[in-house]
């Protein structure tokens, strides 16, 4: 008796969790398929290469339109903040691996780790009273420093997580023969990691891809005209999608569509090439 | 003092490492002293009525961010309550009855998706969502529970506090997932033997060891919590924006983060505005310290136990 109860409970919990399981996976397969059908329907009604490049249409006029300047202010952001937080992340990183046991090093980890939690929008608003105040205008260089804090911990902490990953064999044998700790960290445990440290820069870039927040005060919204420089007003892609997704204008909320289908391709991209990376660097 | 420890001869390299590294020493500061600076003249102002006040109200300087704060408590609660079941679930199922292949496969979609863009969330949330959650969960709710005071209200619309609660459950599983996922399969193989040889079922082992992991639980679930009350491009576009008590939550409300987002670009326009909205945000950035202070802590307690 006490065994039927026991193979009843157990099936009992295999139906209820598989099911929980499956309806978790359910939304996640309505973005994906949602925003691919609706979001091809946008760029196929004006071609792609004409989506890529032309203006947005004008509210409310009937007509198709592409988001090219919001795209290719997503490109010069992702570009700009990538430049402005990698390095910076990489001596971090090494800071973090290379000296342990100092109370500095120590320190800054702590701060990393504090930055992953800080609420994007807040890097916003400091951006906002430190550059676009003092500048007099929101501009593609003060959205990239908003998106390069943001990611800044993200690459930080996966640059650690390989580099200290690097067995102590290889260090000894680069102390061996006579390196000092920036020639074993640089010349022996960077090499041996590369791929690790490439995917720390793919997940910083596919951060600032699609990060809004950041960029809500900072960024402008020069959307119906190219940035002539990156001092001066921009537009992102996700900005385009967060004003125009609410908009009463059917041929506004299409080029939204479309922009996150562009978002969610690059990003989908990025993510595969560091499964793969993933893959080969515990291989 | 800093060089406590560091061998001569690295010396240079520790200082080539220091230096751009202040950089985030500098940020801080910065933060800390705009934050301060800015912040100061509103709770000076208004005290205690600055978190309790529920009138947001810049034409006659009277700024309470009650209605705000409620939201983000609402929204967060609503949130963590539908992950941390589905997490479990998740968890459970392909941990216990699932081939490793599908297991695995399942595993590195819930990461992907956990670094999926919120704006694309965002825009699936503001468009799908609404209509949907309305027509087949909020009406029903709402018909058979409404003597319940939280569903009392009829949805009029899609945009709710509900909603925002829902999206952000979406946005936070795959985060909750990944924390209980990591400490489930970190218990030591040697419990999972002992549970084999006296003939333990799949269900007894899970129940066995969801029992050990409960720190990692609650650490998870306080982590998500503090995701989603910072979340805040997809909440601004389907939680309404109005700035009214989530008594209901069939109701459009406001949260912290939303306030400031549509509230941050005229503040200049206003007196003391800029003001109320950088202490809006510390209060954020408090509530979202002693969430992830005592996650973390919780966390890395139940790491050091499992050794």
């Amino acid at each position: 008796m006490r065994l039927s109860r026991d193979k009843v409970l157990n099936a009992l919990v295999a139906v209820l969790a598989g099911a929980v399981t499956l309806g978790g996976l359910v939304p996640y397969a309505a973005i994906i398929a949602s925003t691919v059908m609706r979001g091809a329907k946008a760029i196929a009604s004006v071609g792609v290469i004409r989506f890529l490049t032309s203006l947005p249409p004008s509210p409310g006029s009937g007509e198709l339109g592409g988001a090219g300047p919001s795209l290719l202010g997503t490109v010069l952001l992702t570009v700009l903040s990538t430049l402005a937080g990698v390095p910076l992340a990489f001596c971090l990183a090494l800071l973090i691996t290379e000296f342990p046991e100092n109370p500095v090093s120590r320190a800054l980890r702590a701060l990393v780790k504090g930055l992953l939690e800080l609420p994007t929008i807040v890097a916003g608003m400091v951006v906002y009273t430190l550059v676009v105040v003092p500048m007099g205008t929101p501009s593609i260089l003060a959205g990239s420093l908003a998106l390069a804090i943001v990611m800044l911990p993200y690459v930080t902490t996966h640059f650690e997580t390989y580099l200290s990953s690097v067995p102590r064999l290889y260090r000894e044998a680069g102390y061996a023969i006579g390196l000092s700790k920036a020639g074993v960290a640089l010349r022996v445990a960077a090499p041996i990691v590369r791929k690790g440290l490439l995917v720390g820069v793919l997940v910083g870039v596919s951060r600032a891809l699609g990060e809004t927040a950041p960029l809500l005060f900072t960024l402008g919204s020069a959307r119906y005209y190219y940035p002539s420089s990156v001092l001066g007003p921009g537009d992102s892609a996700s900005l385009l999608i967060y004003n125009f997704a609410m908009m009463p204008y059917p041929n506004l909320r299409e080029v939204a569509w479309g922009a996150a289908l562009t978002i969610l391709a690059s990003y989908l991209i990025i993510s595969l090439i560091v499964q793969l990376c993933v893959r080969g660097v515990e291989a | 003092m800093p060089l406590m420890g560091v061998p001569k001869r690295d010396r240079a390299f520790f200082l080539a490492l220091l230096a751009p590294s202040a950089l985030l020493v500098a940020f801080y500061i910065l933060l800390c002293k705009l934050f301060t600076q800015y912040s100061l003249p509103a709770f000076r102002r208004y005290g205690l009525s600055f978190l309790v006040g529920t009138v947001w109200d810049p034409g006659r300087v009277v700024y309470g961010i009650l209605p705000a704060l409620a939201g983000t408590f609402v929204t967060s609660i609503i949130a963590t309550l539908v992950a941390l079941p589905v997490s479990l679930s998740m968890t459970v199922f392909l941990n216990e009855y699932c081939r490793a292949g599908v297991s695995r496969v399942v595993s590195s979609l819930m990461t992907v998706m956990g670094g999926l863009p919120s704006i694309v969330y965002g825009l699936w949330g503001a468009t799908v969502l609404p209509n949907m959650l309305r027509r087949y969960v909020m009406i029903p709710l709402h018909k058979y529970l409404g003597f319940l005071p939280p569903f009392a209200c009829s949805p009029v619309s899609g945009w709710t506090v509900f909603t925002a609660g829902v999206l952000l459950a979406v946005m936070i599983t795959p985060y909750v997932f990944a924390l209980i996922n990591e400490a489930y399969v970190g218990i030591p193989l040697r419990y999972r033997e002992a549970l084999l040889a006296i003939g333990a079922r799949p269900y007894l082992m899970a129940r066995e060891f969801l029992r050990m992991i409960w720190p990692a639980v609650i650490g998870a679930l306080l982590l998500g919590l503090g995701r989603a009350a910072g979340e805040t491009i997809a909440v601004s576009l389907v939680v309404g924006n109005v700035n009214s008590m989530p008594y209901c939550i069939f109701l459009p409300g406001q949260t912290i983060s939303s306030l400031i987002a549509n509230n941050f670009p005229e503040a200049s326009s206003y007196p003391l505005m800029l003001n109320a909205l950088y202490a809006a945000g510390a209060t954020l950035l408090a509530i979202g310290m002693c969430l992830n202070i005592l996650g973390l802590t919780l966390m890395s307690r139940w790491r050091r136990c499992m050794g």
